[in-house]
């Protein structure tokens, strides 16, 4: 299906993704960009495709850089931007791969030890001499000398496109440990191709030579020459659910029976439970093997290393808003449940971003401290300034100062805040992690615009009426119906609560750590340290406060004044002030207000601060669009408007009316359309197929044109536009 | 077949002695480097460790005195020609080892090819030629055969032209020792070709040409010096399908007694006191199951660390007491390993902490408000789930209730749900008093025996479009509170279901069947168990059990 891709057309969007097909697993029909026939011979494809796009940034943005859009598709302009995606693509790349590959090192250690163990554990039946070694009768040593050490590794996934760099990972580390490794996967434990096969491909990586019989003999041999002996073969099957029982056993059947020969170790991905491996193989064949169990990373914990390195932590700038962010969750939890999918998805956004966003370029220098250097580029600074006071968000702020210092500012602010923000969502994941809250989910709340609002509001008047009555739990919950369950910020905030001491000693250290980069909020999480600590040294005798006494204190110390006028600053100071009195009575509580004035303060969505369209990718319909696509109705569109499609002009203001020169499939379909049918498209196409194709079967070299051409011979078409009416049988095919 | 370990103890000891000493004088990697320059000889054809009498190789194998006594006396003098032998005996009573130590006893020549190993015929000639050309695969040669050879035609050529080369050889050796009177390596003039793990060969392209080939090879090449001996787990008789060549003269293995069993255990034993006490407790109940020695072995070497933990020094002389205390000890873990063959170890530390971690989850839970303790410990998306679940419904239920399960509105209208369910019960208790227990009761049973039904793709599309559109209830109540819910969830959850469903035949949960007969279209069978089923409609809050159809 990929000459779709090259094919035509016209005003819709969503081409740039065109250059992701290779990553999706069933192609997508997209149109490409329309002006494809008049390229210019100085951009590249992928270039003049976002040139494209531009016209379509959102409706927000439209009206504002109407006359300036002209400006920044210039080929400089685009230039820079796809500079900068590749920067910033290659950081964010390369950021998760170091995470995920730091993920699992543990598991990898733990693995490379067992293969040691296991390998001892073979050698102590004895050394062979290199005639025994290779002798074609076995070697008659212990019952239990024929196990075959076998290392399960949970993956934890019923899908496998995840951990397939997993093993090829692993693989990579054994081999740099020494050992030998041969990476297999189920494709070679097929039905088809038998014991041969698998047996083929598994010398393969050890023996160069080209072989037409394969045997272990040979592997036998192999492994006595040239000091291989010394360490352990290892043998990774990557997901055991796939292959083939009858071939994958007499595999494990015959290493078993050379395992002291060729002193094989077998590590196998389990995708689901541990009773994978008693469903695909006979129980004769289970007890030569002598099983132990690893486990990965969960998805989810992946995905929130991941997310929080990429889009938590400051690693390029670039950033995903509220819808987006809660798009991709559903599609992970919901949908595919693969990070690799969520990498793609991302990728797919950062593109988008790249070429619909006209700024985007200044990303580029966005984690790095060159934020003004682009600025001082004369004639660009001009329509950078112009385009950027005209940014919605900066609109929205009312700022009337329009200098280049003004924006210069304004980015580092951008910047200062985003470092705030993520530093505190990452220390409200410090307290969520327990609890088996994702940060993604956390991530999706803290970027909400509409419920920030609603919760800072809220969380006042609450927290201030709150103040008089009582504070047990229940009374708690009732009252905060935003601390309610679901809400995952309010729930990590409750559960800072309920902390024992010890506990949240650890947390606050924690997050002594991950503060370190601003100096406000670190200040005052030292000071309460400081202060838990003079508590638990005080109050080893009495534990426990007495509720009263606490009512008491809180009128006394004034929190309600601080907490109602929170935004002024004094009124703020006075209220930590206060909390730090609380806290002195009660640090489970101080921290608990400490955390409500903090989350106002440090966690303004990203969506609220100016010029955020520089950095944030708000567009989910492209991303869904780009990602799922939605190929039928595309072609009921393209069906009914069929003249934008083939640029004639004979049809295209005729309105409703039938025109004889119109595309037959459009008339058909208009016709089946007032008549109230419902239509397959599919066995539309398979009759279209069998009229059309039937009396033209000779020439075969014409036979795919030709019938297109037939019906298209009344439309008044230059040669290019051929491929837009072959475009419909493949459409139709879906 | 060559599970036959149960000499294993005996032999291991001598063996480890001998490899341990030839290990020694040789330098391995001397061996190694000269390996290559390195010609082989007859000699290679005899078993390579030093011969071991008559006494030693009768008492390596308790309880098979008799099987040995039989095969040396079939194979006869040195001169003596011999006709095809077929062993036979279920795995794991010791064929492969006895007939190795057998010739190594003998000191006699041989060809040994184990059809496991040797997986077509292509390589099985090849094998047996390069033994007899003294051939051996290495990086000089390419690791390559020594001649190519795919025909049985050709093989029989080649195999003919070596064997009498070799034959040649071995005559005039034996002259030599017999003038020199100098006691060689080799014994004997004739040479043995030994087939292991020959009922492997039924299944290789339906043996309709290599079983015959190689069950008539003595009659094809009429060589009263080569010796024909076929290992196989099972009988001859399901071989005879082919007939035409000359019958084998059959030696069976029987099974191990319980007695030779406990023999073959206690040797090698540091405290045979205590292992003997051991057997005591755990040799009978487990001789019931199975009687493999490979078996046996696996789950005995586990189960005496357990026995033995108990006790500080493991040289102890257990008395009455003792033996009481540790049987009481051993006892749970005893129905256990009956049960289970398949026991997945793994890093101590690693599984404590996770059960605290657990534990601690659990605790954090109760707290929090919402417990659910046994979830599915993998991933799926959620509709992967709910494809699970509705390709389990519409295998267990009968297709015929899937209208009064499932209404067509697509189950949003609960109330009339509940009166089909009610229909349901009726229709149910009214079965229960008709027809008598045993009749349900061998429904019940052919129910279990034919397994979970199949279903088409049409039907589980649709009992999936009926439980999302439920499931979207609470759904949307918990989405509601989130203030994250997506508006159309369904169509997401609809959009790649035919991916999803391929997913899941990819980890055999649902498995494709053969096509139907009638319609032509592939029919899908689900194979999860009830358990699992459940557990993933816990993890949706799906209510599965009600529409469970049971009898």
């Amino acid at each position: 299906m990929a000459p779709s891709v090259a094919a035509v057309d016209s005003s819709p969007p969503s081409t740039s993704d065109t250059t992701e097909n290779h990553l999706q697993p069933v192609f997508v029909l997209h149109k490409a960009a329309s002006r494809k026939y008049e390229r210019r011979s100085t951009g590249t494809t992928k270039t003049k495709r976002r040139i494209d796009l531009s016209p379509s940034i959102p409706k927000t943005l439209e009206k504002a850089d109407s006359e300036s859009t002209e400006n920044f598709d210039d080929d400089h302009c685009v230039n820079l931007r796809m500079e900068a995606f590749e920067i910033v693509w290659t950081k964010i790349e390369s950021t998760m791969k170091d995470v995920i590959r730091n993920l699992d090192t543990n598991v990898f250690n733990e693995i490379h030890h067992w293969v040691l163990e296991s390998f001892n554990a073979i050698k102590s039946f004895g050394t062979l001499t290199s005639r025994e070694a290779t002798q074609t009768f076995p070697i008659m040593k212990d019952v239990s000398s024929k196990q075959l050490f076998t290392g399960l590794v949970l993956t934890k996934n019923v899908e496998f496109v995840d951990d397939l760099l997993t093993f090829e990972e692993l693989g990579h580390y054994l081999k740099s440990q020494g050992c030998h490794v041969a990476n297999l996967s189920s494709v070679d434990f097929t039905a088809k191709s038998g014991i041969g096969g698998c047996l083929r491909s598994f010398l393969r990586q050890f023996v160069m030579a080209s072989l037409d019989a394969i045997d272990m003999s040979i592997m036998a041999s192999w492994y006595r020459e040239q000091g291989n002996y010394n360490n352990p073969v290892v043998v990774i099957v990557n997901d055991i659910e796939r292959c083939t029982g009858s071939v994958l056993s007499n595999f494990i059947l015959m290493l078993s029976e050379w395992v002291l020969k060729v002193p094989v170790i077998l590590i196998m991905g389990v995708g689901t439970t541990l009773d994978a491996p008693k469903n695909i193989l006979p129980s004769n064949l289970l007890q030569c093997l002598s099983p132990y169990k690893f486990t990965l990373r969960t998805p989810a914990e992946r995905m929130d290393a991941v997310v929080d390195a990429v889009l938590v932590k400051q690693c390029s700038g670039f950033i995903i808003g509220h819808k987006v962010a809660v798009f991709m969750r559903n599609y992970f939890v919901g949908q595919d449940g693969t990070l690799t999918s969520f990498i793609r998805a991302l990728k797919i956004a950062c593109v988008q971003h790249f070429s619909m966003e006209p700024l985007s370029f200044i990303l580029r220098g966005f984690s790095l401290e060159e934020d003004g250097q682009v600025l001082h580029d004369g004639l660009l600074s001009k329509m950078i300034l112009k385009h950027a006071f005209n940014l919605p968000s900066y609109e929205r702020n009312k700022i009337e100062d329009q200098s280049v210092e003004r924006f210069a500012t304004g980015l580092s602010e951008l910047k200062r805040l985003k470092n705030q923000w993520g530093t505190m969502v990452s220390c409200l994941y410090e307290v969520a992690k327990g609890d088996k809250m994702q940060l993604l989910d956390l991530l999706c709340e803290a970027v909400d615009p509409t419920s920030y609002n609603c919760r800072t509001c809220n969380a006042h008047s609450k927290l201030e009426k709150d103040m008089g009555s009582s504070s047990s739990n229940d009374c708690w919950r009732r009252q905060y119906p935003i601390l309610g369950r679901g809400v995952f910020i309010c729930q990590a905030v409750r559960k800072v609560k309920d902390l024992p001491a010890s506990q949240l000693w650890k947390l606050l250290k924690r997050w002594e750590e991950l503060t370190m980069n601003i100096n406000e909020i670190h200040e005052k999480i030292r000071e309460l340290l400081s202060l838990l600590k003079l508590k638990n040294d005080k109050s080893s005798k009495q534990d426990t406060v007495d509720i009263s006494k606490r009512h008491a204190s809180w009128n006394q110390l004034n929190i309600r004044e601080g907490l109602q006028s929170g935004k002024c600053k004094s009124c703020y100071i006075n209220g930590v002030h206060g909390l730090v009195g609380t806290f002195i009575l009660s640090p489970v509580l101080g921290l608990f207000f400490f955390l409500a004035l903090q989350y106002r303060d440090y966690m303004q969505p990203i969506e609220f601060l100016p010029f955020h369209e520089i950095v944030c990718f708000k567009n989910v319909d492209k991303l869904e669009l780009a990602l799922m696509g939605d190929p039928r109705r595309r072609i009921q569109v393209d069906l009914l408007e069929f003249y934008k499609m083939l640029r004639c002009s004979c049809c295209s203001r005729s309105g409703d009316t039938l025109l004889p020169s119109m595309h037959d499939t459009s008339i058909m379909y208009i016709l089946a359309q007032e008549h109230g049918d419902h239509i397959n498209l599919h066995d539309w196409y398979n009759s279209f197929k069998s009229t059309v194709l039937c009396p033209i079967n000779k020439g075969k070299n014409k036979s795919k044109q030709s019938p297109l051409l037939k019906k298209r011979k009344e439309i008044n078409e230059p040669n290019k536009q051929s491929k837009a009416s072959i475009q419909y049988p493949l459409y139709l095919i879906l | 077949m060559a599970k036959d370990k149960e000499e294993a103890t005996q032999v291991s000891r001598r063996a480890t002695r001998l490899s341990l000493s030839t290990a020694n004088s040789t330098n391995d990697i001397e061996t190694a480097k000269s390996f290559n320059s390195q010609t082989l000889t007859l000699d290679n054809l005899v078993f390579g460790q030093e011969p071991i009498g008559l006494d030693d190789l009768l008492s390596c194998f308790p309880g098979r005195r008799v099987q040995i006594l039989e095969i040396l006396y079939l194979l006869g003098t040195i001169k003596s020609s011999m006709p095809p032998m077929f062993i036979y005996g279920s795995a794991s009573t010791g064929k492969t080892s006895i007939i190795l130590q057998v010739f190594r006893h003998l000191r006699r020549p041989f060809v040994y090819i184990s059809c496991l190993s040797c997986y077509s015929p292509r390589i099985l000639f090849e094998s047996i030629l390069n033994q007899l050309l003294f051939h051996k695969k290495d990086a000089v040669n390419g690791y390559s055969s020594v001649k190519k050879c795919e025909k049985p035609s050709d093989f029989v050529n080649f195999i003919r032209e070596a064997l009498i080369n070799v034959i040649d050889s071995l005559k005039e050796n034996s002259k030599k020792m017999s003038s020199s009177k100098l006691k060689g390596q080799v014994n004997g003039r004739m040479i043995y070709l030994i087939f292991d793990n020959f009922d492997l060969v039924r299944e290789w392209d339906k043996s309709s040409s290599i079983l015959p080939l190689l069950f008539g090879l003595c009659d094809i090449l009429k060589m009263p010096e080569v010796g024909f001996i076929f290992i196989s787990n099972s009988s001859p008789d399901t071989y005879y399908s082919n007939t035409g060549y000359m019958e084998p003269i059959l030696v069976y293995f029987p099974e191990y007694t319980e007695d030779d069993l406990r023999q073959i255990f206690l040797r090698n034993q540091a405290n045979q006191k205590l292992y003997s006490s051991f057997l005591d407790v755990v040799l009978r109940p487990f001789c019931r199951v199975s009687r493999r020695l490979d078996e046996l072995s696996t789950a005995f070497s586990t189960l005496f660390k357990k026995y033995c933990e108990p006790l500080s020094d493991l040289g102890v002389v257990p008395n009455e007491d003792m033996k009481r205390r540790l049987f009481s000890h051993i006892q749970p873990h005893i129905a256990h390993s009956l049960n289970e063959i398949f026991s997945v170890a793994s890093q101590p530390s690693v599984e404590s902490e996770a059960n605290q971690e657990t534990r601690k989850k659990g605790s954090a839970k109760k707290s929090v408000g919402s417990g659910d303790f046994d979830e599915i410990d993998f991933h799926m998306s959620t509709s992967a789930k709910y494809l699970l679940i509705s390709a389990f419904l519409a295998s267990r239920n009968p297709a015929t209730l899937d209208a009064s399960l499932f209404d067509s509105t697509g189950g949003s209208n609960s109330r009339k749900r509940k009166r089909n369910c009610n229909l349901l019960i009726n229709h149910f208790l009214l079965r229960v008093s008709e027809k008598s227990v045993e009749r349900r009761e061998a429904e019940e049973e052919e129910l279990f025996m034919k397994g979970p039904g199949t279903f088409s793709l049409e039907r589980l599309l649709a009992i999936f479009q009926c439980i999302t559109s439920v499931g979207e209830d609470s759904f949307g109540e918990e989405g509601g509170a989130d203030g994250v819910t997506v508006e159309g969830e369904s169509n997401g959850l609809m959009s790649d279901v035919l991916l999803q469903l391929s997913s899941l035949c990819n980890v055999n949960f649902i498995v494709k069947g053969g096509s139907c007969p009638l319609e032509g279209s592939t029919r899908y069978r689900s194979t999860v168990s009830e358990d699992l089923a459940l557990k993933v409609a816990r993890s949706l809050k799906f209510p599965l059990s009600k529409y469970l159809f049971r009898r």
